[in-house]
């Protein structure tokens, strides 16, 4: 709806309390805080401007409110930390003072200011100064605005039948809610399955695990949709409508599990849960404990695909005919309110280090073989034997870091591979004590409750540790034995161990397929492939997505106690949603004049989530509040200003442009950033105390698909010496693809640039993520570089040459009733 | 001339070791030296050290720029290439051992690496091999002109 014009005239003056915020030594110590708020009382519609050692404090937020009270103030700027981290609580305190929330404005001084500019005071300050001239323009053209209440479906669907899956799916089901668990395999139960004992008790795994996955089956609140892949998801928090296809099991639930069929089933093939070291049938059960524990065909081995049965001797087995050659994948059709990612990990695959022999050589095997190999359920009953001839080894060396902490395969630690082999190491110690066991290490990283302890164990038990990886193994081609060839650090010293069998401590990746599930969900992954949290310390289980969180290694490397740790806190995250059974979606929703919308169609084009539906008639297009997002690429690309995004309209962000360009704009850059992703990387530049120069001015959208091409090109015509327009990477926009439509309007104000004859290397496009503040940084310094090359003439040229087209005249009219308020100031 | 390394390897990559020592455990020079010294040791040398705490050692020079080591290495770091630049510093003072002087100052004279002796020439006769010919000798002095090395070396 379009705001009425009486509205506007009941209007009051703004009046604005500024608060510039030292953060104790944060801010303060770099930028001169009192400079700030001088400046800033000065600004035209702010009444009062103050300085306050910790303004999220209680008295802090107790000074604002009574100032709300007393100054009668109408709008509240906040000069502090970055929006991502307090925007909520000064809101709340804007709120119970009586202000609407949507009145409050940020200025972030300490990630983007003072602890980017650690040896620049001057700078910094006056760059404060610009970044609260920003925050205070903006804030006079703020808007009360009302949020929409949503329903949550009381129904969570976990993916993911990993113990984290399991323990998420078990509480929100004794919670009381219908839970859907999601598993790709034929079982539930993950990695956690496939282990022989867990560190650092050295209970046995299965049997820990086991009767938490009977309790899955058997629970009335959970649906267990095993073989199952979600396919599609739609719709927002609370109201999530998934598409999940069941693949066909070839054998009804009636299964007692007896085993005949696998007896008489003539095809085999390698075992993936004992990681190809053994065989199965194509009839088959992937373990004992397997829930459900109903058998499958695997018809991609069966002799009987397409229909055509050239064996039934599975069927005839069966005495409860429980084979179906017939049965087929079923589509089912969910609603569920809240969504938990537990998508688990693949393990590295160590045949690229080819100076290992993993696959050449029959001895050299992983941890995870290992596990299977020392495992009584396992291949080999539990004797740990050398693959090559079945024999007991006497030596045995574990090699870390295999697939870790390294450009060559993964950067990152992978967190449990220490641990694992000191308790490998320990129970081939308890079964076999005359084997020596050699542990070549570069960091032992034992750094949770009991691990340092076992650690100390393993070395009393006898276990050498060596410092310093193996260069190469290499292989007696008669007897297969190995020998491991490197230094050791500490004695710097060349060894030559032979050894009989040499187990690869291998890392752990993000599986191969979560790319389906981060496009599914929308979710978005850090520079490790991991999903990434929507904050590291205080959001740690929320994704950026409301209603969906994460669970178990999805999220990052940890072992089970953190799963099922992180899966009890994603399921009272949910809880907490389900339980009040209604969210508040913020109000920062595109909306649409009417009068304005000449039918064009263009925003229902750009949508994301299709929430603009078009009259068949009229052709006047509306919007589904519910099911918009606030992306706000429907308003960039509205050629006739008839849609407006609430709290992010066309005259706040230009009075921002406006505020950045007032003094000396040929020695600055005007930076737009999403909210999601390079905003956030500059924010963790920030955190990080990334050192960069100061002559960028940062304006925050929540979508880069908001940028549209009247803002890059009032930013140069107000003599902005260049522009930098930065969002999420193509791939992991937080609005599906919104970041499509940023692409092709940076690059369509490249053309114009081209056409008119100005250099287009002003105009930066950067995908940033949230975890790049490097990248960030290093943008940052280019852009100053640009800048150093722009001459004054050039940008007066630009001033010029640079004028509105005919279709944005169009949306500046669009905009009249924006600029007729700025006239009631 | 170069005053350091670091005008010839990038720096930055050295704190990316985590001291694995797979380049020494792979390095063919690490093992006929004493004490295993090879480019694990160099490298951390140069990194807490600085460069003058290897620059005058004369066990850099057994690098054969096998290039191993830079194969193996996880953190895909040039080591090589940090080798070949302290030999080039250590050339350029003068530190260049006896031996490697000799190898560079017959390449000069004679184009080749190796003494050719009476008994090299009575050999290939036994063995029905042709004579060896003389190399064209200028040539290769014209290239130790061009690159400077003949005054880095001080070759007569």
């Amino acid at each position: 709806m379009p705001p009425k014009k009486v509205q506007r005239k009941d209007k009051e003056e703004p009046r604005i309390g500024v608060y510039v915020c030292q953060c104790g030594l944060n801010i303060g110590a770099v930028v001169d805080c009192a400079q700030v708020a001088e400046y800033a009382a000065l600004m035209p519609g702010v009444v009062l401007a103050k300085t306050n050692l910790y303004t999220c404090s209680d008295p802090g937020q107790e000074e604002i409110k009574q100032d709300i009270r007393e100054q009668r103030l109408n709008r509240v700027v906040v000069a502090s930390c970055t929006p991502r981290l307090h925007e909520p609580t000064f809101r709340t305190a804007c709120q119970e003072a009586g202000l609407n929330p949507y009145l409050f404005e940020m200025a972030n001084i300490r990630e983007h200011c003072s602890w980017v500019h650690l040896h620049d005071k001057e700078g910094a300050t006056l760059k404060a100064q610009d970044l609260v001239k920003m925050a205070v323009a903006r804030a006079r053209l703020l808007a009360p605005q009302q949020e929409l209440e949503v329903p949550v479906h009381r129904q969570a669907l976990v993916i993911g039948g990993g113990v984290a899956g399991i323990q998420a799916a078990l509480d929100l089901a004794n919670s009381g809610y219908k839970v859907y668990l999601v598993e790709k395999e034929p079982s539930i139960g993950g990695r956690m399955a496939q282990i022989d004992k867990t560190f650092p008790t050295m209970d046995c795994s299965i049997c820990i695990l086991a009767p938490k996955m009977s309790e899955v089956g058997r629970h009335p609140n959970i649906e267990l949709l095993t073989l199952s892949d979600v396919e599609q998801v739609d719709g927002y928090v609370g109201n999530f409508q998934v598409r999940v296809r069941r693949q066909a099991r070839y054998v009804q639930d009636s299964c007692t599990a007896c085993g005949d069929c696998t007896q008489v089933c003539p095809q085999v093939a390698p075992d993936e849960f004992n990681t190809g070291l053994s065989m199965r049938r194509a009839v088959y059960r992937s373990f004992a404990q397997a829930v459900p524990s109903t058998f499958r065909i695997d018809m991609d081995l069966c002799l009987n695909k397409h229909g055509i049965v050239a064996c039934d001797r599975c069927f005839q087995a069966c005495q409860k005919r429980c084979i179906d050659y017939a049965d087929q994948d079923r589509i089912m059709h969910l609603e569920v309110g809240t969504i938990i990612v537990a998508t688990g990990v693949d393990v590295y695959d160590p045949t690229p280090l080819t100076e290992f022999g993993y696959r050449k050589f029959p001895n050299v095997i992983t941890s995870l073989e290992f596990e299977r190999l020392i495992n009584a359920g396992g291949p080999s009953g539990g004797n740990l034997i050398r693959p090559s001839d079945q024999r007991i080894p006497k030596t045995v060396a574990f090699l870390q870091c295999i697939g870790s902490r390294s450009k060559r395969s993964n950067i990152y630690c992978s967190n449990i591979c220490c641990m694992n082999t000191i308790k490998d190491a320990l129970l081939i110690k308890e079964h076999w004590p005359e084997t020596k066991v050699i542990v070549f290490y570069i960091d032992i990283r034992a750094f949770g409750k009991g691990f340092e302890d076992l650690f100390q164990r393993a070395r009393r038990e006898g276990i050498s540790f060596i410092r310093g990886v193996p260069g190469e193994i290499i292989e007696d081609p008669e007897s297969q034995d190995l020998t491991l060839i490197g230094e050791n650090t500490l004695l710097s010293q060349l060894y030559r161990y032979e050894a009989d069998l040499a187990i690869l401590s291998v890392g752990i990746e993000p599986r191969k397929d979560s790319p389906v599930i981060q496009r599914l969900l929308n979710l978005s992954t850090g520079s490790d492939g991991f999903f990434l949290e929507a904050h590291p310390k205080l959001r740690p289980v929320d994704t950026p997505t409301a209603g969906i969180f994460l669970a178990g290694c999805a999220e990052g490397p940890k072992d089970i106690k953190d799963s099922v740790t992180q899966a009890c806190a994603a399921a009272s995250r949910a809880n907490i949603l389900m339980s009040q059974g209604k969210v508040m979606v913020e109000a920062i929703t595109a909306q649409v004049d009417e009068a304005l919308c000449q039918g064009c169609g263009l925003c229902v084009k750009v949508c994301p989530y299709s929430a603009i539906r078009q009259d068949p008639e009229t052709k006047i297009v509306g919007v589904t509040q519910a099911s918009c997002a606030g992306c706000g690429t429907c308003v960039a690309e509205c050629p006739f200003g008839a849609l407006s995004q609430r709290h992010f309209t066309d005259a706040q962000i230009l009075a921002q442009i406006e505020a950045v360009t007032e003094e000396t704009p040929e020695k600055k850059a005007v930076a737009f950033c999403c909210n999601w992703c390079s905003y956030a990387g500059a924010d963790f530049a920030g955190v990080s105390r990334m050192q960069y120069p100061t002559a960028v001015r940062i304006i925050r959208t929540m979508c880069s698909g908001r940028i549209s091409t009247q803002f890059i090109e009032t930013a140069f015509r107000r003599g902005a010496a260049a522009v930098l327009v930065s969002g999420c990477h193509i791939g992991d926009c937080h609005y599906i693809n919104a970041n499509h439509q940023t692409e092709k309007r940076v690059k369509k104000v490249w053309k114009k640039m081209e056409r008119l004859g100005l250099n287009q290397n002003r105009l930066q496009l950067a995908w940033i993520s949230a975890a790049e503040g490097i990248q960030f940084s290093k943008k940052i310094k280019e852009m100053v570089e640009i800048i150093g090359t722009v001459t004054l003439e050039e940008i007066n040229q630009t001033k010029e040459v640079l004028v509105p087209d005919k279709k944005e005249k169009k949306k500046g009219e669009g905009m009249n009733r924006d600029q007729e308020y700025l006239g009631t100031l | 001339m170069i005053k350091s390394i670091w005008e010839l390897f990038n720096k930055e990559d050295l704190f990316e070791c985590y001291q694995c020592a797979r380049c020494t455990g792979s390095c063919p020079a690490a093992m006929v030296l004493d004490h295993s010294y090879g480019p694990r040791e160099t490298l951390l040398r140069c990194l807490n050290l600085g460069q003058e705490a290897v620059i005058n050692d004369e066990r850099i020079w057994y690098c054969t720029t096998c290039q191993v080591c830079e194969d193996r290495c996880p953190q895909e770091i040039h080591i090589a290439d940090l080798l070949t630049a302290i030999c080039n510093l250590a050339a350029q003072r003068g530190n260049l051992p006896e031996k490697i002087k000799f190898s560079v100052d017959l390449v000069a004279k004679t184009g080749r690496t190796l003494v050719i002796s009476d008994k090299v020439h009575r050999d290939r006769q036994k063995l029905a091999l042709p004579p060896l010919s003389p190399l064209a000798v200028d040539e290769i002095e014209g290239i130790l002109k061009k690159t400077g090395l003949n005054e880095d070396l001080e070759l007569s």
